[in-house]
């Protein structure tokens, strides 16, 4: 059989575009622009035969228009015979609210000057709905439907619930996916759904239109766009054509270090080249754009400029991200457009495609960890599609720099990383067959049919399926099963059904797939730096916090003293090693394809070293090789000595296994497969490793490597044990009692409305939320160990936050031997591990139960009692 | 601590007063037979659940293995003193709470030939269910020199007592051995002006209490130093802890 997801082979011409319009919309083309870009070119035809494209190219301008030209011009030629009726015949979803806006103006300015041309009104109805949408707007649109909705996934998910709206939707003919590459998270398994509930409402079949930046798999993220279809056949894709623009902008990227060495350097001096360094490129260009990873980050920049060259940077400098407001967010928005402003800070909100005028320069300080991620960032640059994307890369420690060397390589070879959704995901099935179930009744297999036309639910088996149902029709708990039922199950009909006055209200209030946080400030109490805020601390963790605990921040060790208000208050400069984990800190993670580039990378310089090549040849290598200059690769040849002389380099074929000796013992795992993946095996290891020896052990990860601390370590036994076959049962165990799990519990509990955090006219507080489920999760354990709500948030932390397939992956290397390992006593860790051990450690590994733990405390007290 | 854990301390009690016996998370006084259970909050998940957690039911069954596994080992007694905060109070009573607080009094009732209710501060309702048991309901009870008391609001005659006993608090005490903390409930033994002062965990399963360890407030309306008192943690059976003070001491060594 052929696949029915193909990519195009060649566009049509400019020619063969203008005779498929009609005479308003090719008559402004023509004038406008005069001809048709490349994505256009290719999603036009496609459009007007009704075929579901998905188009890859690089934010930039004409995307609106791709899509959309097709679309005005049906709707434009509707008008013209007086056909246009009461309906929605498109919608428009964006995960970025921003975005809606302007899609509203860019499209609504095109339509204007055509209805100008043509000296009549075509009477096209465009309306933006989302959660900031007036009451009024609303009523609105009911009276008149847009032809035209541009929305958000959530409130899409609300439209479909809302009975008089739906009549609108009962005949959509195209469903524009925007930004479809940031998607690959709940909010996309969430939408994806949607999607298929949309196709059900309407009659017609829905032409579906992706917009995606460079990512990979194109045909994943197609396959996600269009879902399967139940044919007489049985399952299969639906249609769905290709076009990979890529990257049409031409890019010149290179890395900077402010200093020659990055070892033999003050911190201060550090930090006074580095801004010297962002100053001097600043006043080299026009206007430029700085990503930083954390909003803690954008705002140190901001700071440090502004108080370093007080006459350059005043009004003219801004900062956008996340936690902003959002009227400070549009303001610095509506200044770049307008070119007042010199240079902005963000930490990651400015990378998705919002218009933000005319940037010469993206400086990206710290690696942005994926290439996909660096050239959306780079590609901000540079105004005309056929510009030149000129990007910096900043870096500041030796791992950094090695990073975005070959990061920088890869973007020049264009290979980009590859990205997954996330599949099976029962608590979002749970909102969306609660919120079905309050349209209409439903037939429950038609129900799992409907649901498996998703990508992202293609897959799910039936009894998963039947436990959410279970679930939701309160059978699991049989003493108080009127309280959680949430729909009725009938198994003599097989149908289901709404339950409750309230059940609308509970779904349109607590709808959506982005867990509530809330941060506290950690601010520095007393001494030179006083007041100053150093970072934000997630609310949860500031509850498990007791004075005297020292954690890690930012890189940087802090001594928790006390709180007022939302501030936490620490000493600055404690050497103790941490005393609490610092789950808190999500950090981008590394991907793992960029990974293994690094990992190739130190193969070859591995072998440059033991072949005896001089330093001048092997740095004549990095140059070429990374295509970088006589400074970087001057510091990388540095590092990379250091390691080759202390112990060897580990690289791809290479795990090497530090063993030494501090305050405890530690083994420190050479093992570059990004966090997600260390995440993964540091737990399994430790676990295997804990039980053997009965008590709890430390864990530390970081892209590079991983470390686990303790009294008796049995690395080697650990190592044979565990298998690709066996990790999902080893973690299954290993993460039963770990904070991330009650962290992602909750999360999942809210998703499954199992925590409303909206009830009755009340909100809830993240702290509270976090203690109750706690709570919920320790109950519903005993109820059963694969409650869904349950199984979830472990499905959640084994391939979300970590990354259980590619760990398999490295296990199977591991075993059939194609990674060696070897095992190296050390006194002090070597320079590749300095970094990890630096931060201290992330996580327990609990295997000693909480009566155990308690006989133990009390032999150790009443000893010193005596 | 697991349900099925606090089950066996019922078995292994620890004389904490003379002739005051900690049994799991109750007070036996053996010579007066006289038994007390503090702070049952009876509907707490149902108080949950009303507020949009969908919490699991589990609470009545556990306290009711916990009282029948209690009065096995002390068998019938003359008193059941219920130490205040009986029922726990969030907006209206369903059914399902009344029915559960009277099966809790029945099953004292059976085991006991008298139920004393002490008022505490979340028993704004006790009155209509103590009508409906013929029960009396008392700010304060004497057994000879012995005063129970919930501990919210101070009352003039506890001068006259030698031993106060009390809830309301909820103790509950977090062990640290440098890396991981764990929270036990406790019973708390001291003194108030001379006369001894018991402080008893909560009888609720779920919650396991408040951290005395953490916590500034005191919350019983008298004047005692907090860290001079016993503590006896209850898990599979009653560890004596030693002084607060020299817990609080040890662990940060």
């Amino acid at each position: 059989m052929v696949g029915r997801i193909r990519f195009m082979k060649r566009p049509a011409s400019n020619e063969q575009v203008f005779t498929l319009l009609g005479n308003t919309v090719a008559s402004w083309f023509r004038k406008k622009f005069g001809s048709f870009t490349l994505s256009q070119r290719y999603a036009i035809p496609a459009i007007k035969a009704r075929k579901s494209i998905l188009v890859s190219s690089p934010t930039g301008s004409g995307k609106t228009l791709c899509a959309f030209t097709a679309i005005l011009d049906y709707l434009i030629e509707l008008s013209k015979r007086n056909e246009l009726e009461d309906k929605v015949y498109c919608v428009y979803v964006s995960p970025l609210r921003a975005l809606s806006r302007d899609i509203e103006v860019n499209l609504k300015g095109p339509l204007a000057e055509m209805q100008e041309q043509e000296g009549k009104e075509f009477g096209i109805r465009i309306a933006v709905r989302t959660g900031d949408t007036t009451q009024s707007e609303r009523a609105a649109m009911l009276k008149k439907p847009p032809h035209i909705l541009i929305t958000t996934p959530e409130t899409l998910a609300i439209l479909l619930t809302t009975k008089r709206f739906r009549e609108f939707l009962r005949a959509v003919e195209f469903c524009i996916v925007d930004e479809i590459h940031a998607m690959a998270n709940k909010r996309g398994t969430h939408l994806s759904l949607s999607l298929e509930r949309l196709q059900h409402i309407s009659v017609m079949p829905i032409t579906r239109i992706g917009l995606s930046a460079t990512v990979a798999p194109l045909e994943l993220v197609a396959r996600f766009l269009v879902g399967y279809e139940k044919t007489a056949k049985g399952w299969q894709e639906r249609e769905c054509w290709i076009a990979d623009v890529g990257f049409e902008k031409k890019i010149d990227v290179s890395v900077l270090t402010p200093t020659e060495s990055l070892i033999y350097v003050h911190a201060e001096e550090l930090s006074d080249k580095l801004y010297e360094l962002i100053d001097k490129l600043v006043q080299e260009h026009r206007t430029t754009l700085i990503f930083t990873n954390t909003r803690s980050a954008t705002e140190r920049v901001v700071h440090h400029l502004k108080e370093r060259f007080p006459s350059k940077y005043v009004e003219n400098i801004g900062a956008h991200h996340s936690s902003l407001s959002r009227h400070s967010r549009l303001s610095i928005e509506q200044r770049l457009r307008n070119g007042e402003l010199r240079v902005v800070v963000t930490s990651t909100s400015l990378e998705l495609g919002i218009d933000i005028g005319y940037i010469d320069l993206v400086i990206l300080l710290g690696s942005p960890k994926s290439v996909a991620r660096a050239m959306q960032r780079i590609g901000r640059a540079g105004h005309k599609l056929h510009e030149t994307a000129k990007g910096r890369f900043i870096v500041l420690d030796q791992d950094d720099l090695v990073e975005c060397s070959v990061m920088q390589k890869a973007i020049k070879e264009k290979k980009i990383d590859k990205i997954d959704f996330p599949r099976n995901c029962l608590d979002v099935l749970a909102q969306h067959i609660y919120g079905m179930a309050i349209e209409q009744r439903w037939n429950v297999d038609e129900l799992y049919n409907l649901v498996r036309q998703s990508y992202c639910y293609h897959e799910l088996n039936r009894e998963d399926f039947f436990a959410v149902i279970s679930y939701l029709a309160g059978e699991y708990a049989l003493e108080a099963r009127d309280v959680y039922a949430k729909i009725w199950y009938d198994s003599e009909t097989r149908e289901i059904g709404r339950r409750g006055k309230l059940a609308r209200m509970i779904y349109m209030t607590n709808i959506g797939t982005i867990p509530d946080e809330s941060y506290v400030n950690v601010v520095i109490a007393g001494g030179e730096r006083k007041g100053v805020k150093v970072g934000v601390i997630d609310e949860g963790f500031l509850e498990r916090l007791r004075p005297g605990d020292v954690f890690v921040l930012g890189g940087e060790r802090y001594e928790f003293l006390y709180t007022r208000g939302m501030n936490a208050y620490v000493k600055a400069s404690v050497y103790r090693p941490p005393t609490i984990p610092s789950w808190f800190s999500e950090i981008l993670p590394l991907s793992f394809d960029l990974a293994c580039e690094i990992q190739r990378f130190r193969r070859l310089m591995a072998e440059k070293f033991t072949r005896g090549m001089s330093a001048e040849e092997i740095k004549g290598f990095i140059k070429k090789h990374l295509h970088v200059d006589d400074k970087i690769a001057n510091a990388i040849y540095q590092y990379f000595y250091d390691q080759h002389a202390y112990i060897g380099i580990p690289h791809e074929r290479l795990m090497l296994i530090e063993h030494y000796k501090a305050e405890k013992n530690f083994l420190v795992f050479h093992s570059l497969y990004g966090r997600r993946v260390n995440d993964a095996l540091s737990r399994a290891y430790a676990y295997v490793i804990a039980q053997a020896g009965g008590r709890d052990v430390q864990i530390g990860i970081n892209d590079n490597g991983f470390f686990i601390g303790g009294e008796k370590l049995h690395a080697e036994k650990a190592l044979k044990f565990v298998t690709s076959e066996n990790i999902d049962e080893i973690l299954k165990e290993a993460i039963d009692r770990t904070e991330i799990l009650k962290r992602r519990f909750r999360h999942c509990a809210t998703r499954g409305l199992m925590i409303l955090r909206s009830y009755k006219g009340k909100t809830k507080s993240v702290g509270r939320q976090q203690m109750k489920s706690e709570m919920l999760m320790h109950a519903v354990r005993k109820i059963s160990q694969e409650f869904p709500i349950l199984k979830e948030a472990r499905r959640e932390v084994m391939e979300d936050v970590m990354d259980v397939a590619n760990a398999k992956k490295v296990l199977d290397w591991l075993h059939s031997k194609k990674i060696r390992v070897k095992h190296v006593n050390v006194k002090v860790p070597s320079p590749f591990a300095l970094n990890l051990i630096m931060q201290g450690y992330a996580d327990l590994i609990k295997i000693e139960d909480k009566l155990e733990f308690l006989k133990r405390m009390y032999d150790a007290i009443k000893k010193m009692q005596k | 601590m697991e349900h099925d854990i606090i089950l066996t301390s019922y078995e292994h009690g620890r004389e904490i007063l003379p002739g005051i016996y900690a049994l799991g998370k109750a007070l036996w006084l053996k010579t007066l037979s006289m038994v007390v259970i503090a702070d049952l909050h009876i509907g707490y998940e149902e108080a949950l659940n009303k507020e949009g957690f969908l919490m699991p039911r589990q609470q009545f069954r556990q306290t009711t293995e916990e009282l029948e596994k209690l009065f096995k080992i002390t068998g019938k007694v003359n008193s059941v003193i219920v130490l205040g905060d009986l029922k726990h109070e969030f907006g209206e009573i369903s059914k399902q709470e009344w029915f559960e607080t009277f099966a809790v009094l029945d099953l004292l009732a059976k085991n006991s030939k008298e139920i004393i209710l002490i008022k505490g501060n979340h028993d704004t309702i006790l009155e209509p269910i103590a009508k409906r048991k013929n029960l009396e309901i008392k700010e304060i009870y004497f057994a000879n020199d012995v005063a129970f008391w919930h501990g919210h609001k101070f009352h003039v005659e506890l001068v006259k007592a030698k031993t106060i006993i009390a809830g309301h608090m909820h103790p509950a005490i977090s062990l640290y051995d440098g890396v991981k903390s764990e929270l036990y409930k406790c019973f708390l033994v001291g003194k108030w002006k001379g006369k001894n002062l018991v402080i008893m965990p909560s009888f609720l399963p779920i919650v396991e209490g408040m951290d005395v360890l953490k916590s500034k407030e005191l919350w019983l309306d008298l004047k005692f130093n907090i860290n001079n008192f016993n503590t006896y943690v209850i898990a599979d059976k009653i560890y004596d802890f030693g002084k607060l003070k020299e817990i609080a001491k040890r662990m940060s060594s």
